[in-house]
């Protein structure tokens, strides 16, 4: 029975680990909080069924074009809302309130205009990429979605942490969080960075959308999960990658078993409890890097 | 910033300060004036009943119209409206038509109590009806007895706003948590002659009420309940709970969720293998049947699956033809959504206690008429009843086999017989 | 050491308690109780203010503080028959001790993750609400019977109306002074920036820690006050989005002023009420319209209301001058 819990609890923390590692990503950039993350996955996943079910699309295709409705959306959101508000302000901290106010404003606005739609009354689900008969290791029963899931969140963490350390716009993403005036000066356009960093999380986001959608059920409150993303990012340290897979896999795994071995009533607090002793005993998580002194 | 002279400064502030002190002296002296001179005026006169005229009866509707419960409430709303529309056409109550007033109570106890105290002291209603959320609602209780105006609730459950009973409250059209969860655990004892029963349902109020009547009503029949599990409304991965179920080795399975996790559950209960176990879900988790097949997305689970339902439209289709019919009419034929048939039994019961009590109407000759009220209507499959101490109507349920494809009535009614439980 | 209230504010306070007395005279209960509920938001968000606007400290835990206040208030008066005015001070104090127990942690803790460190103590606390059945009822929720004071029966709309008027005034002249003492000052100095207060001889976190007691003070008198005209509390009333108003009452309004604050609370508390008018049919799209709201308000005036309309009122800032909110546009003149 444990060893069903651990692994279910892995397949549900790579869950939460996609959508830490669009959080970090926004965070390591910006320095803001998407609080509307969760919302952008949602997004994707209602975008997806209509592109399916309406439009008869082909999956590839539904895709491609419901992440990138996302990523859209978030670019223009940085690009309008949190540009204006930040103004011409190099680092984010002093605008930080409103800015977070910002985005769960947008994540209102999204909310409400899905729930406009009398079909999404319903709970719906979008069908998955991997179908077909579950994998059985033993006692242990594992869907082929759930490998899908795993296997993505992995991949897409390589990626992002080639890309951050390897690639020149990642080094000049990191660079504009760290001390976005001198990012500036030497010539790295700090408010196209900002946008870029806002597009892919949120195009990773609605990547997360797709894949969760078949998992998580879809109803226009299943943006909540954002608050399990934010724990999975916050055990494996805030700014660090590969923390938001070890991070959501310790969340995933430690859920099952806290409703296991206590109650499954405990399942609800168990992210907000393990959030306040993180950043209590150990603010940094696992991986992050210490927290720098930001200029005075 | 700017810079005066420093005595400048002062001077001018000082004038700035006397003038000011002035002014605050005279405001505060008219305010304490205006307060003893509007306390001696003479109350306005209250008419003989509020909101009746020779003509007209109004009630004071609401519901959730937005937000996260917005489908629990728009249509079970538009189905009360409807019927009372319909009397309204068959030349109204009494002589009097109904004139409904409309507000959105968002399932917020803060808001549904604003709009309560709307109604009652601004718009001067002759009753309130209204209320998907139990919790909200019960917000609005003690104001509701104390100001002495009759409530009836719309479709929420209600259990902690009727029990115990309250004289002004007349509520739980579609039945109690307590009455759903007495009808599932009768049917597994007595039909499905289970001997081990294991319960999954929410932490919340409803949970809570279902999970204590299955508990009682397995103690009354001699059945074992071997575990009990209670799962957060929002959970996303039910494998905890029901491997702990699977643990117990149930001869059944009885299920409270809402919506989301009673998918959630269908499917990891195919999943692992458990699908020569009963599985029982109560109404709340089945809006459309249809849908619900298809998010489990396997056939195989649903082999021997059954849920309680409040209402007679499937047992005759005829029925639920006709209130859709209608639906369609009173709502620019917009097809309803699957709870459109929990708006209408109150709206059934307040109509009838209207007309029992009589021309001469006032709300405690509405509130005795209530007290007396024994409806057989062709929408339930049992009576809606009150007494002098009973406020919850509706307690007879049946039980529908749903394999993903066609549904069955089981034989037989299941009616709470109003044991407590603890 | 405390300087005084300037007479303006001190008529300010006196028309409060006056249209506490007169309202209830002339009003129908709803209106009474939509000022009734705008009231206890208002010394909420004061208090939230205290924290956020003067402190500089992003810390969302206030809702639980409100919790402690409610549940601490409603059982000392119904089990213990302990009488209003101690329960709200006891429930207060409570209230104040754990604050103090989360701002020792807290002080170490930097923007974002105060942030999230406090909304997990929020979640946490709403949780405990929620089960824990014996003291509070749990999911099921508490009712609770009006307090009598001193002979004076409260419950109806009318009746706890001037008492509620009361208390603010109360509330806000706490603040008022706090905010001119020099505790205000350290709180101000903390939050333009720690380094220069620690340079200046301030114990950051000592002042910190006092912050998050008096901000949950005020939060648990605010569950009190909640007793007085409301019959029914459970865990649903204290979660997200009861945080998420109370804050936006704070930043919308114009954090960092007590003025700012109050002219949130009217703006964003009456709003759902005018939203209600809306025709039935349009009703669904208040949560859209709402979230729009709140994004074009915080886009286009991120100082908040009070911080738009101010310059036009008054030349003298208050307190230890520059807002947190005026900060965000105008960052070149920090040095001046």
């Amino acid at each position: 029975m444990i060893f069903q819990a651990v692994l279910s609890g892995i397949v549900m923390g790579c869950v939460y680990a996609l959508i830490a590692l669009s959080l970090v990503i926004i965070y390591k950039s910006t320095d803001v909080v998407n609080f509307a993350a969760g919302e952008f996955v949602m997004i994707a996943a209602y975008a997806g069924l209509l592109l399916l079910d309406h439009l008869s699309l082909n999956y590839a295709l539904m895709v491609v074009l419901s992440v990138g409705l996302v990523f859209v959306l978030g670019a223009f959101f940085e690009r309008t809302a949190l540009n204006h508000i930040i103004g011409f302000r190099y680092a984010a901290e002093a605008a930080l309130v409103p800015m977070v106010v910002a985005t769960i404003g947008l994540s209102f606005m999204l909310k409400g205009a899905v729930r406009v739609i009398p079909a999404t009354e319903e709970v719906l689900r979008l069908p998955p990429l991997f179908s077909g008969p579950p994998l059985f290791f033993g006692d242990l029963i594992l869907q082929r979605q759930d490998l899908g899931i795993v296997g993505v969140a992995i991949l897409v963490m390589v990626l992002l942490s080639v890309g951050f350390n390897l690639t020149a716009t990642g080094k000049a993403l990191r660079a504009t969080s760290q001390n976005p005036r001198a990012a500036a000066l030497i010539g790295i356009p700090v408010k196209r960075m900002r946008m870029m960093a806002w597009a892919v999380a949120s195009g990773l986001a609605g990547i997360s959308g797709i894949l969760l959608g078949p998992k998580l059920l879809m109803t226009p409150d299943m943006g909540s999960v954002v608050m399990m993303g934010i724990a999975a990012s916050i055990v494996g340290g805030f700014t660090s990658l590969i923390g938001c897979v070890v991070g959501g896999i310790v969340l995933g795994v430690v859920q099952n078993l806290v409703g296991i071995f206590i109650s499954p009533q405990a399942i609800a607090v168990t992210p907000f409890f393990i959030i306040m002793v993180v950043l209590v005993v150990r603010p940094n998580g696992l991986f992050g890097e210490a927290m720098r002194l930001k200029k005075v | 910033m700017l810079d005066h002279a420093p005595n400048a400064k002062t001077e001018e502030m000082h004038q700035e300060e006397t003038l000011i002190r002035m002014r605050a002296k005279i405001a505060a002296a008219l305010a304490v004036l205006a307060a003893v001179t509007v306390q001696a005026w003479p109350g306005v006169s209250r008419a003989a009943e509020p909101g009746v005229t020779d003509a007209e009866i109004t009630i004071g509707m609401f519901a959730p119209l937005s937000g996260p419960l917005v489908a629990y409430g728009v249509d079970p709303l538009a189905a009360s409206r409807m019927l009372y529309e319909e009397a309204n056409k068959a030349g109204g109550i009494n002589g009097r038509k109904v004139k409904i007033l409309v507000e959105d109570d968002k399932c917020n106890p803060n808001d549904l109590v604003a709009v309560v105290k709307k109604f009652v002291t601004v718009d001067n209603v002759f009753m309130l009806h209204g209320g998907s959320c139990t919790a909200a609602l019960s917000a609005a209780i003690d104001y509701i007895n104390r100001e002495k105006v009759p409530y009836a609730m719309l479709n929420a459950a209600g259990d902690n706003a009727v029990f115990p009973p309250t004289k002004y409250v007349f509520g739980s059209f579609q039945g109690t948590q307590r009455s759903y969860a007495a009808a599932f655990a009768q049917f597994a004892a007595q039909h499905l002659k289970a001997k081990r029963a294991a319960v999954i349902v929410h932490d919340d109020d409803y949970g809570k009420a279902n999970a204590a009547m299955a508990k009682a009503t397995f103690d009354k029949l001699g059945v074992a309940t071997v575990a009990i599990e209670r799962i957060p409304p929002n959970i996303s991965d039910v494998t905890a709970p029901l491997l702990k179920i699977r643990e117990a080795k149930p001869d059944v399975i009885l299920s409270g969720a809402y919506p989301a996790p009673a998918v959630l559950i269908a499917q990891k209960y195919g999943e692992f293998g458990m699908t020569n176990i009963p599985l029982l879900q109560s109404a709340q988790g089945i809006p459309t049947p249809s849908v619900f097949a298809k998010n489990v997305a396997n056939p195989a689970a649903l082999e021997n699956f059954f849920y309680t339902w409040a209402f007679s439209d499937i047992g005759d289709p005829a029925v639920r033809t006709k209130y859709v019919d209608m639906f369609k009419a009173y709502n620019n034929g917009r097809e309803p959504g699957p709870f459109m048939m929990s708006g209408l039994p109150s709206a059934m019961a307040v109509i009838e206690g209207l007309k029992m009590a009589g021309r001469d109407l006032t709300r405690e000759g509405f509130v005795q008429a209530m007290e007396k009220l024994s409806l057989k209507t062709d929408a339930m499959p049992g009576l809606l009843e009150f007494g002098p101490n009973r406020r919850d109507a509706a307690r007879t349920m049946v039980i529908i086999k749903y394999d993903g494809k066609s549904q069955k009535v089981m034989p037989g009614t299941y009616t709470w017989d109003g044991i407590e439980a603890n | 050491m405390y300087a005084e209230l300037r007479a303006s504010e001190l008529a300010g306070l006196l028309l409060i308690i006056a249209a506490g007395l007169a309202l209830p005279q002339i009003l129908p209960g709803y209106f009474l109780y939509t000022g009734n509920s705008l009231m206890t938001y208002a010394i909420l968000a004061i208090g939230l203010d205290l924290l956020l606007g003067w402190s500089g400290q992003f810390a969302f835990a206030h809702i639980a503080f409100f919790g402690i206040g409610i549940y601490g208030t409603a059982l000392l008066e119904s089990r213990a028959e302990v009488p209003f005015l101690l329960s709200v001070a006891i429930s207060a104090a409570v209230a104040g001790l754990v604050g103090i127990a989360i701002g020792f942690p807290a002080a170490r803790l930097r923007t974002v993750y105060l942030a999230l460190a406090t909304y997990a103590f929020a979640e946490c606390a709403q949780w405990v609400f929620r089960t824990w059945d014996p003291v509070t009822g749990g999911p099921d929720g508490l009712r609770f019977r009006p307090p009598v004071i001193f002979g004076y029966e409260t419950g109806s709309d009318q009746s706890s109306f001037p008492v509620v008027a009361l208390i603010l005034a109360l509330a806000i002249g706490a603040a008022l002074y706090l905010t001119k003492s020099k505790l205000g000052r350290q709180m101000c100095a903390i939050r333009d920036s720690e380094h220069v207060a620690t340079a200046s001889g301030i114990d950051v976190r000592r002042t910190k820690v006092i912050a998050f007691a008096i901000s949950a003070v005020f939060a648990g008198i605010a569950g009190g006050v909640y007793t007085l005209f409301q019959t029914f509390v459970n865990a649903d009333v204290l979660g997200v989005s009861q945080l998420v108003t109370v804050l936006t009452m704070v930043v919308i309004g114009g954090s960092g002023s007590i003025i700012g604050v109050l002219l949130g609370v009217v703006v964003i508390g009456l709003l759902p009420e005018l939203l209600r008018a809306m025709p039935q049919s349009l009703l669904v799209w208040q949560e859209f319209i709402y979230g729009s709201i709140l994004v074009l308000a915080i886009v286009f005036m991120p100082q908040g209301l009070w911080g738009l309309i101010k310059p036009r009122f008054i030349r003298r800032t208050g307190g230890c001058g520059r807002t947190p909110a005026q900060s965000i546009r105008a960052p070149a003149e920090a040095s001046q």
